[in-house]
C-alpha cells in the first residue's frame, strides 16, 4: 500500500495501482473515456490529464502508477479548461445526435461541461465533411464512424478481453475509423460476442436487435441472472420494456465472466417472446392436441401415472430432468420421481454428454466435477484441451484460454478435427478418432521413460502408490511412442512434446469435453486421462487439475441435486441406508417408501419403453427425439409407451409423441439457481412472466405431486426449497438465497461459515481413502469400423451459433442469420474419391438411418473421417449413431459411427 | 570562408560503396578490434566521454542512452534498432550515409551492440529510401560473408545479426516508440512514455535506438577516442554535423561541418548563398517540426546549446533557407497540411487539432490584415493547447514553425 493526495485528499493504495482507476474507486470523478478498467491504458482521449508534482506538463492519469507521496492535481481551472477544450475537439469530429437506444458516456460529459448549449461550444461541427459511412453488414451490430471517437476500446475489447483480435483502425488522423477484419464486419471473423458493443463508449457500435424499439428511459427493471446456455454460468443483466427482454449485458466485476458474453448470452433471449411459446396446456385427442384447462391436464396426468404405477409397480414408470431448469425445478423433480413415482427412474441428458467424465473422475477422484476455479485457465503454466472444442462450446472459458496463451501460456489440443484454438495451440494432436486410450497410453510410456513423473506425489497421494504406478507402467509399457503413434497417427514427435509440456509444466490442466466422454470407451478414456494426471502431480495444487466444462447452464446442478438414477442429492448413492433415512425424515415420507434400488440411465430408459418395461414417462425439458442416439429406435420406444407427458416452452420434436403437454417457464420467467463448470452456485431471477397459462416448473411439479397423493411442503418461495434441498445436499449445506445476494459460492461449502471452495482435491482427494486412484486401461479398437458399404466414420458437434437441439437458439434471428442450415465437413481427398463438389446435396446413411445435407469441402476433418453438427432437425445427426453403450456410464457414441455419402 | 569538414562522409563518393574492400582498405572496421579490445563497460564510457549527441533530433546524449540500455537486465535480451526513418521534410543526411557509405552504419551498429552486449540490430528504413535498403542489403551481406556479422565477430566471441526492417510510409514511425510499434509489426502508433525504450523497448526488452549519424559517429569515436572527437564542434555539441541545406540557395545539399558552424556561412560558404543573391526572409531550421528564424538570427552558431538559447532548434539539421521573395503563408498552410496528413489518429488533441489548424490556416488569405493576425493567434493557441495535452512529439510540434512564425513574422504574413 501506498500513500499518496490527489487534490490534498489523502488516499491509500496498492502500489503500481492506476492513479485513474484509484480516483474514481475514491470518488474522484477524473472525466475520461477510452480508458475501461477491463484494458490497457490507451492514453488517446487526454480528457484524464492530472498534474503531478516533479512530473513535466500535464500527464493522462490513466497511464501513471500510484506511488508513494505522490502529490496529485485532479482540478484546477487550467486542467477543466483544457478538458473543454478536448471535448469541444471532439463535438467537432463527433455526431452527437442521441436516440436514446445506449448507454452514451460522451453524452454524460457534454451536459457535465455545459457543452450541451451551443453558446459554449467554440468550434463548428465538422464531421458531416469526413466521408464517413455506416457499417450495416454485421447480423448483431451498426457501426457509425460519425460517432466514433476512436478510443481505441472496441479494437481492445476484442483483442485484450475476448482475444479475437478483428478489429483494428483504417486510414489515419481524422478519417481514421474501424474495421474488422481486412473490410466490413460481415465479411470478417466477427462472431458476433458484442464486446465492442458493452464497451463502446458512445454509441458509435451499437445493437441491432431491438434498435427499434428500445428505449433506455423507459426500461422497467434491470435483473442480473444466469446467462441459459452453456455452463459457463455468465452473469448477465435483462432490460426489459414493455414486459419484454430488450437487451442483454454482460455484468461488470463477477465471476465467471467479468462483463463479458458470447453470441448466445448476449442476443440469444429473442426465443423467450416467441410467438410459438406454449401457453396452454395440450392434451392429445385422435392424434390431434387439444387446448385443456390445467385441470384437466393435471387430473389426467395424475390418473394414468397412478394406473401405470398400480399395474406395472413403480419401475414403469420414469422421468427426464432438465439441465436447463433450476436446482430448484430439478431438486423438487428428482423428489417427486423418487416419492410420487416410487423409483430412482431418474436421469436427463447429462447421461449423454459427461456421465463417463463424471463416473470416471467419482471412482477415481471422488468429485464429478471440475476442479479448478475458471481464472485458472488464464492463469496455469500448460492447458491440456482433449476433446474440447472450447472456443465454440464454451466460448467465455475460451476467452480465458486465449488471454492466457497472448501470456505465454503452453496449449496442447488433441481433436481429431480442427477447432479454432488450434491456431492458439503449441501443438495439435490430431488422432484418428476413438483411439484415446492408446494416445494417452502412449503419453503415460513417454512420460514415465523420460522420468518426468512425480513420485512423491505418487507415494502421499496415489492409492497404493508406486505398487499401483508399477500396474500402470507395466500396462502401458507395449504404448510406446512409435506404437501409439501407429494406431492415432499422430506423430511420434508431436506425442512426445505433448508429453514433455504436460509434464513438465510448473502447472499443467486439463480441459477435457465431449470428444473423450462421448464414446463406448467414454469411461475408459478419462481414466487415462487422470492416471496420466496423477503420476505427474498435476492435480492437488492450484491450476492443476482436471475439468470437464459443462454443456448446459445446468448440468451440474441438476446431478448435484439429485436427477441421478444412482445417487440422491449430493452424490450420495441410492443404496447409502443412513442417508435415505435422513432424506426420507426431511421429506417426510417413511423411509421404506424410498427405492434402494439403482434406476435406469437416460438411454436405458428409452431402450426399457422399448422392450416394454417402462410404460410412462414424465419429461421436463428434455428433447430426445433430437438429442438421443439412434433416434429411429428412441422414437419407436417413445411411441410403445402407454402415457408420454412433456413439459416444455415449445413443441419440440419429441411433444409429438406426448400425451399431454404442459406449457412451462424459460429461465427469465423465474427465481432459481444455477451451478456452473467451476461448481459456482449463482442465482437466476425472473424478469418476465410466463406467457399465457404456461407456469414456473417446480410449481407444477409442486400440483402434481399434490394430485398423486403425494403432497410436498407449502413452499412460499424458491429460496425454501433451497433450504431443504441444502438440508439433503452436504456439499451445499452452506449456501442459502441470502448468502448468494453477496456473490457465488463454488461448492463444497459444507457449511454457513464456510467460503466455498475454489480449488478441489488440495489436501485430498474425495474418494473413501483420499487417495486418488490409478485405471490403467488397455486400448481396444472399436467395433464400429469403416467397411466397404459404410467406409467413412462420422463425427459430430457443436456449432458456436447454435445450441444442442436448437430449440431456443434457432428462434433468435441473429443466431439464424449466422447460420441456419446443417453440412457436413468432408475432407478434400474423400470427396475426390466420392465425386462431392463443395455445396453439393448428400444423403448419408449408416446402419441405422440416413439423412440428408450439404457438402462442405474442408480439410479441419483427417481423411475417412467427416463432421456434422446435430443440431439441425432437417438432418438429424441422431438417426445415424449408436445406442452401444460404454458399460460403466450407460454414455452412447455420438463421436464415432460407421456411414457412406452419396450425391443425390 | 569556411569549407567542409568530412569525417563521417570522408569515403562518400571516394570509395564504391558496395564494395566491402575498399571500405577495408579505407581503414574501416578498424574500430572493431579496438571496441574488441576494450570491454563494453568501457566502450559506453568512451561514448560518454565524447559528449557525442544523438544526431536524429532531440539531441539525447548517447552515452547517457547506451548507459540506460546496458545498465537494465544484464546478461538478458538487448536490441539495437537503429532509426533510419528519415522523415522529417527537408532532411536527407542518413540516406547519403546508407547510399555512399553503408559499411559505416554497419560498423557503428556492431559496435553499439557490443557495447549493451544486444545480440541483434535492426535498421528500421524509410520505405522510400529504395537505394539505402539495397546496398545496405548488400553491405550486410558482405560483412556477413566477411565475419563482421555473425557468431564469434573477428574471434572475439561476440555475435551480432543486423536485419533490415522497411517501414511502410508513416512519418510518425520516426519516433521512437512508434518505430518499435511497426518493427514488431503492428500498425504505426505511439506508445506511451514512460517506459523509455532502453527500459522496455523491442518487445519490451531493453532497447537502444539511434539515428544512423549518431551510429556512424561511433567507429571515429572508438577508433579514435574521445579527445579526437571532441577537437570538433562546440562544447556541449562536440564532433561534426551534417545539415541537409535545401530551399532557395544555389547549392542544396548535404554538408559536414563542424557543430556550431555560424548560420550565413554555412548558407554562404557552403551552399553558394541564396539563389538571387538577396538575404534570406527566413530559415526553417529543423524541418516542419522545426523553428523558423528571421535575418537577425544569420550570425547564430548552429549547436543545440546556442539555438535552445535563441528559442530555436537545431533538430535534424535540416536549414531549409526561405529567400526573400518567397511567401510565408503557403508554407504554413504546407507544414500544416504535412501535420495533418501524418496524425496518426489516436490521440485527441493532434488528431482534430492538426486538421483544425490547418483548415483554419486556410482562410487566412481571405482575410484582412487585422484578421489574419487574430487566426494566426487562434492557430497557434490551439497549437500550445495542442502541445500540452498530445500523447506523442506529433502534436507537441506544430507549436514550434508556428510560435516562431508568430514572434518573428506575424506582420509579414499581415501584409503578405
Amino acid at each position: 500500500m501506498v500513500t499518496f493526495t490527489i487534490d490534498n485528499r489523502t488516499i491509500q493504495a496498492p502500489d503500481g495501482s492506476n492513479l485513474l482507476d484509484v480516483a474514481r474507486r475514491n470518488g474522484i470523478a477524473i472525466p475520461g473515456l477510452c480508458y475501461h478498467h477491463k484494458l490497457t491504458p490507451t492514453g488517446a482521449c487526454r480528457l484524464c490529464l492530472v498534474k503531478v508534482e516533479g512530473m513535466n506538463g500535464l500527464i493522462a492519469s490513466c497511464t501513471v502508477k500510484v506511488a508513494e507521496g505522490m502529490v496529485v492535481t485532479a482540478f484546477d481551472p487550467e486542467l477543466e479548461e483544457t478538458r473543454r477544450f478536448l471535448l469541444n475537439y471532439l463535438l467537432y469530429e463527433h455526431n452527437d445526435s442521441y436516440d436514446g437506444t445506449y448507454s452514451d458516456e460522451m453524452r454524460e460529459l457534454i451536459f457535465r461541461y455545459g457543452l450541451d448549449k451551443p453558446e459554449n461550444r467554440y468550434l463548428k461541427p465538422n464531421w458531416e465533411k469526413i466521408n464517413f459511412k455506416k457499417d450495416d453488414s454485421s447480423p448483431v451490430l451498426t457501426y457509425d464512424p460519425s460517432k466514433c471517437i476512436k478510443c481505441f476500446r472496441c479494437i481492445k475489447a476484442c483483442d485484450e478481453v475476448q482475444g479475437k483480435n478483428v478489429l483494428s483502425f483504417t486510414e489515419r488522423g481524422i478519417n481514421s475509423f474501424i474495421i474488422a477484419g481486412t473490410g466490413i464486419w460481415g465479411g470478417s471473423e466477427c462472431d458476433g460476442c458484442g464486446e465492442c458493443i458493452q464497451l463502446c463508449p458512445t454509441g458509435a457500435i451499437v445493437e441491432k436487435p431491438n434498435r427499434d424499439i428500445i428505449n433506455l428511459e423507459r426500461i422497467e427493471k434491470k435483473i442480473i441472472t444466469t446467462c441459459p446456455y452453456c455452463g459457463v454460468g455468465c452473469q448477465i443483466e435483462l432490460l426489459v420494456q414493455d414486459g419484454r427482454i430488450v437487451r442483454s449485458n454482460g455484468v461488470e466485476g463477477v465471476s465467471p465472466n467479468d462483463g463479458r458474453l458470447c453470441i448466445k448470452g448476449r442476443f440469444g433471449y429473442e426465443f423467450v417472446h416467441s410467438p410459438d411459446r406454449l401457453t396452454k396446456p395440450l392434451i392429445k385427442h385422435n392424434g390431434l392436441f387439444e387446448e385443456v384447462t390445467w385441470d384437466e391436464a393435471f387430473d389426467l396426468i395424475a390418473k394414468k401415472f397412478t394406473e401405470i404405477k398400480n399395474k406395472y409397480g413403480p419401475n414403469a414408470l420414469a422421468g427426464y430432468a432438465s439441465a436447463k431448469c433450476t436446482n430448484e425445478d430439478n431438486y423438487l423433480f428428482q423428489k417427486f420421481v423418487r416419492t410420487a413415482f416410487g423409483t430412482n427412474n431418474i436421469d436427463y441428458c447429462t447421461r449423454l454428454c459427461h456421465a463417463s467424465t463424471v463416473t470416471a473422475m467419482l471412482k477415481a477422484i471422488g468429485d464429478g466435477a471440475g476442479s479448478n476455479p475458471i481464472e485458472d485457465f488464464e492463469t496455469t503454466d500448460c492447458l491440456f484441451v482433449i476433446g474440447n472444442n472450447i472456443i465454440e462450446t464454451h466460448p467465455i472459458t475460451a476467452t480465458y484460454v486465449k488471454r492466457g496463451a497472448a501470456k505465454g501460456q503452453k496449449i496442447i489440443v488433441v481433436d481429431p478435427k480442427w477447432t479454432p484454438l488450434v491456431p492458439y495451440a503449441t501443438v495439435w494432436l490430431q488422432p484418428k478418432l476413438g483411439t484415446d486410450v492408446a494416445l494417452l497410453n502412449g503419453l503415460v510410456n513417454i512420460i514415465i521413460k523420460n522420468g518426468w513423473i512425480n513420485r512423491k506425489f505418487i507415494e502421499e497421494r496415489v492409492e497404493g502408490g508406486m505398487e499401483a504406478f508399477n500396474r500402470l507402467e507395466k500396462l502401458t509399457a507395449t504404448y510406446s511412442s512409435a506404437y501409439a503413434s501407429e494406431i492415432t497417427g499422430v506423430q511420434a514427435s508431436k506425442l512426445e512434446m505433448a508429453a514433455r509440456l504436460f509434464a513438465t509444466s510448473p502447472t499443467s490442466m486439463i480441459a477435457t469435453g465431449m470428444g473423450m466422454s462421448q464414446q463406448v470407451t467414454g469411461t475408459h478414456n478419462v481414466f487415462c486421462l487422470i492416471n496420466m494426471m496423477l503420476i505427474t502431480g498435476q492435480v492437488g495444487r492450484e491450476k492443476c487439475g482436471i475439468n470437464p466444462p459443462r454443456g448446459q447452464n445446468n448440468v451440474q446442478g441438476a446431478t448435484d441435486v439429485g436427477c441421478s438414477p444412482l445417487n440422491f442429492p449430493g452424490y450420495i448413492p441410492v443404496k447409502d441406508d443412513d442417508n435415505r433415512r435422513r432424506v426420507a425424515e426431511v421429506w417426510g415420507v417413511p423411509y421404506e417408501s424410498l427405492s434402494p434400488e439403482p434406476g435406469l440411465t437416460t438411454v436405458e430408459i428409452m431402450q426399457a419403453a422399448y422392450e416394454g418395461r417402462i410404460k410412462g414417462i414424465f419429461i421436463m425439458g428434455e428433447n430426445p427425439m433430437i438429442s438421443d442416439p439412434n433416434l429411429n429406435h428412441t422414437e419407436e420406444a417413445l411411441k410403445r409407451m402407454e402415457f408420454v407427458v412433456v413439459q416444455d416452452i415449445f413443441q419440440t420434436e419429441t411433444t409429438r409423441f406426448a400425451d399431454v403437454i404442459l406449457p412451462a417457464s424459460t429461465w427469465a420467467e423465474k427465481e432459481g439457481t444455477y451451478v456452473n463448470s467451476d461448481r459456482r452456485v449463482l442465482r437466476g431471477r425472473k424478469a418476465v412472466e410466463c406467457p399465457g397459462e404456461a407456469r414456473v416448473d417446480w410449481k407444477i411439479i409442486h400440483e402434481l405431486a399434490g394430485r398423486m397423493g403425494k403432497p410436498m411442503p407449502e413452499y412460499r418461495n424458491e429460496s425454501e426449497i433451497f433450504d431443504e434441498l441444502a438440508r439433503v445436499t452436504p456439499i451445499l449445506a452452506g449456501i442459502s438465497y441470502a448468502r448468494l445476494e453477496q456473490g457465488s459460492i463454488q461448492w463444497p461449502c459444507p457449511d454457513k461459515d464456510h467460503p466455498g471452495t475454489q480449488t478441489l482435491y488440495l489436501d485430498r482427494f474425495n474418494t473413501p481413502t483420499g487417495r486418488g486412484k490409478l485405471f490403467p486401461v488397455e486400448y481396444i479398437p472399436q467395433n464400429e469400423k469403416a467397411d466397404a458399404d459404410y467406409p467413412l466414420i462420422l463425427n459430430s458437434g457443436r456449432l458456436l451459433y447454435h445450441y444442442h437441439t436448437a430449440t431456443m437458439s434457432r428462434r433468435t434471428k441473429v443466431l439464424r442469420d449466422f447460420i441456419d442450415e446443417s453440412f457436413v465437413l468432408i475432407h478434400p481427398g474423400d470427396a475426390k474419391s466420392y465425386g462431392l463438389t463443395h455445396g453439393a446435396r448428400v444423403r448419408i446413411e449408416s446402419r441405422r438411418g440416413e439423412l440428408e445435407t450439404i457438402v462442405r469441402i474442408s480439410d479441419d476433418v483427417r481423411e475417412g473421417e467427416v463432421f456434422m453438427p446435430w443440431h439441425f432437425t432437417e438432418s438429424q445427426v441422431n438417426r445415424l449413431t449408436r445406442d452401444e453403450l460404454d458399460p460403466y456410464s450407460r454414455i452412447a457414441p455420438f463421436k464415432l459411427s460407421a456411414v457412406r455419402i452419396t450425391k443425390i | 570562408m569556411i569549407s567542409e569538414k568530412r569525417i563521417i562522409l570522408r569515403n562518400s563518393g571516394v570509395i564504391n560503396p558496395q564494395s566491402i574492400e575498399e571500405y577495408i582498405d579505407a581503414g574501416g572496421y578498424k574500430s572493431l578490434s579496438s571496441a574488441f579490445a576494450s570491454t563494453p563497460e568501457k566502450v559506453v564510457e568512451e561514448v560518454m566521454a565524447s559528449g557525442l549527441r544523438g544526431r536524429g533530433g532531440a539531441g539525447f546524449p548517447t552515452g547517457i542512452k547506451k548507459q540506460a540500455a546496458a545498465d537494465r537486465d544484464t546478461g538478458k535480451i538487448s536490441y539495437v534498432v537503429c532509426n533510419a526513418d528519415e522523415g522529417e521534410p527537408g532532411t536527407f543526411k542518413d540516406r547519403i550515409i546508407m547510399e555512399t557509405n553503408p559499411h559505416l552504419l554497419i560498423e557503428g551498429m556492431i559496435i553499439a551492440g557490443y557495447s549493451i552486449s544486444a545480440k541483434l540490430g535492426y535498421i528500421y528504413i524509410r520505405g522510400e529510401y529504395y537505394d539505402s535498403v539495397r546496398r545496405l542489403q548488400h553491405a550486410i551481406h558482405q560483412a556477413y560473408a566477411r565475419g563482421y556479422l555473425g557468431n564469434d565477430i573477428l574471434g572475439s566471441g561476440f555475435s551480432f545479426d543486423l536485419e533490415i526492417k522497411p517501414g511502410a510510409g508513416s512519418y510518425l514511425c520516426g519516433e521512437e516508440l512508434t518505430l518499435l510499434e511497426s518493427l514488431e509489426g503492428k500498425r504505426g502508433y505511439p506508445r506511451i512514455k514512460p517506459p523509455f525504450p532502453t527500459e522496455k523497448g523491442f518487445w519490451d526488452k531493453p532497447t537502444l535506438v539511434n539515428n544512423v549519424e549518431t551510429l556512424a559517429n561511433l567507429p571515429g569515436i572508438i577508433g579514435h577516442g574521445s579527445s579526437w572527437f571532441r577537437s570538433s564542434g562546440t562544447e556541449k555539441t562536440p564532433g561534426t554535423k551534417l545539415f541537409s541545406v535545401c530551399g532557395d540557395v544555389k547549392k542544396p545539399g548535404c554538408y559536414e561541418t563542424d557543430a556550431g558552424v555560424i548560420l550565413n556561412d554555412l548558407i554562404n560558404d557552403l551552399a553558394g548563398g541564396t539563389s538571387n543573391g538577396k538575404p534570406w526572409k527566413a530559415v526553417l531550421l529543423g524541418g516542419a517540426a522545426g523553428t523558423f528564424v528571421p535575418y537577425s538570427f544569420s550570425g547564430l552558431s548552429l549547436c543545440y546549446e546556442r539555438l535552445k538559447e535563441q528559442g530555436a532548434t537545431l533538430g535534424s539539421g535540416a536549414v531549409i533557407v526561405i529567400g526573400n521573395e518567397r511567401k510565408l503563408i503557403p508554407l504554413m498552410q504546407s507544414i500544416l497540411m504535412f501535420f495533418r496528413h501524418e496524425s496518426c489518429g489516436k490521440c485527441v488533441p493532434c488528431r482534430v487539432g492538426t486538421t483544425y489548424i490547418h483548415e483554419r490556416s486556410l482562410e487566412i488569405p481571405a482575410a484582412g490584415n487585422e484578421a489574419r493576425i487574430s487566426i494566426l493567434e487562434e492557430i497557434v493557441n490551439h497549437a500550445r493547447q495542442m502541445a500540452k495535452s498530445s500523447l506523442c512529439p506529433l502534436g507537441q510540434s506544430p507549436i514550434l514553425p508556428l510560435g516562431t512564425l508568430q514572434i518573428h513574422f506575424t506582420e509579414m504574413i499581415a501584409t503578405e
